[in-house]
């Protein structure tokens, strides 16, 4: 097959984003269509050269193709909607119902989140895994945030030593879920600004666990209700087709949940922080699509 | 032109349909049969067939099956399910229902 036919299944492939091997299958229908056309025009008394041409016209616009397909199979069902929102209305439920005082419910949804980490995983990363592998991580990350209120000796142990580490780690799971497809990513990352958000409400400096825990108590209901208004975000968003849709309804829950935050903080989250969560919340959203930009300029195929 | 392809895309469904009831085909042998059929009237980007046989696939109307060639070749042969079988009989049913009323509208009056 010549270079530029070569060039358009690249094409196809990169802006696919399905998962290995449906994303096989389809570029290899596509690339017995090209020989028969090719054998054919050159049987006609085309040239290479020619012939590789007019299949090009015949093709049509590989991005346009690839969207095509991958609005196809992009929807997913009823049960994976389910199955992907399940993570965030577990833990709104944990704090609706004031399981999260409880350290058997934590310690049994930490066991699940990393049950279906491992399952989905297993199961090839279907669309339903990103939000758990998000939820996965919270433990690393909480560990690092608690760790600075240890007294003063140890709080360097995790400036030095804990949150480096961590933050490699989830830098490395959220580089592989981008190269998956960079939508994975920004879903993976969506609780993170309300969490972020949580945390600054709650403003746990006075260093008296009593205070802040009370403080969690109080909006309980409020953060249950912000984790149930994504699980409604990710459900949709398995639902949704296009790509676009998907996007704004990410960006659309992130305002609209920050804003319910800063609602029923009750003024413990000042204007000025809530607008710098909302640029971080958008930055987390859609930084991924710039590193898979980055990752293909230098070379790093995008894979499943 | 245009309007052309606006008709072709509104239809792509049912002529697809109606190819692969009579035997399992191949994308490229759909697009083939499609243009000899309809006289060279039936012309379309090639590369918008496979969303359209992914879409039939994905709603359970054909089923795709890799074969191969004594050439030792591979094709993906598209074969109609029962579930396409109905929706085949649904849409000739819609579509001679509308060609019927497209007619007697259409048609010059015979006074």
């Amino acid at each position: 097959m010549t270079t530029a036919l070569s060039h358009y299944l690249d094409s196809v492939r990169e802006n696919l984003r399905l998962d290995r091997s449906l994303e096989s299958e389809v570029i290899h229908e596509l690339e017995t269509h090209i020989e028969d056309e090719l054998q054919e025009l050159k049987d006609a008394g085309l040239s290479e050269e020619e012939a590789t041409s007019t299949c090009l016209t015949l093709l049509g616009s590989a991005k346009l193709v690839a969207r095509q397909i991958y609005e196809t199979h992009s929807q997913g069902s009823w049960s994976q909607a389910l199955f992907a929102a399940m993570p965030h209305l577990l833990f709104g439920l944990l704090f609706a119902l004031n399981w999260w005082r409880g350290v058997g419910w934590l310690l049994g949804m930490l066991v699940l989140v990393l049950s279906m980490v491992v399952y989905g995983w297993w199961r090839g990363k279907p669309a339903w895994l990103f939000p758990w592998l998000g939820y996965s991580l919270l433990p690393v990350v909480a560990a690092g945030l608690l760790l600075l209120y240890l007294p003063q000796g140890w709080s360097w142990v995790a400036i030095l030593l804990y949150i480096p580490m961590a933050l490699l780690l989830v830098y490395a799971i959220t580089i592989k879920t981008i190269k998956r497809d960079w939508l994975y990513g920004s879903l993976m990352l969506l609780p993170l600004p309300i969490i972020a958000g949580w945390f600054l409400a709650v403003e746990p400096v006075d260093k008296i666990p009593e205070y802040w825990l009370q403080r969690l108590q109080d909006f309980a209901p409020w953060i249950g209700l912000s984790f149930l208004a994504l699980g409604v975000t990710v459900a949709t968003f398995i639902r949704l087709r296009k790509r676009w849709l998907k996007v704004s309804v990410l960006v659309m829950s992130g305002l609209i949940t920050l804003t319910m935050v800063a609602y029923y903080a009750e003024g413990r989250l000042s204007i000025p922080a809530l607008l710098i969560l909302i640029i971080v919340m958008l930055l987390l959203l859609l930084s991924p699509a710039l590193v898979e930009r980055t990752l293909r300029h230098t070379g790093q195929r995008p894979s499943a | 032109m245009a309007q052309r392809r606006e008709l072709i895309k509104g239809s792509i469904d049912s002529l697809l349909l109606c190819l692969v009831v009579q035997q399992p085909m191949y994308g490229y042998q759909i697009i083939k049969e499609l243009e000899r059929r309809s006289q060279g009237y039936f012309k379309f980007k090639e590369g918008t067939l496979y969303p359209a046989l992914h879409r039939l696939e994905e709603a359970g109307l054909i089923q795709g099956k890799w074969q191969t060639l004594p050439s030792g070749r591979q094709r993906r042969y598209y074969h109609i399910t029962e579930k396409g079988l109905y929706g085949l009989e649904a849409k000739r049913s819609q579509w001679l229902d509308f060609l019927a009323a497209m007619n007697l509208i259409i048609q010059p009056a015979s006074d």
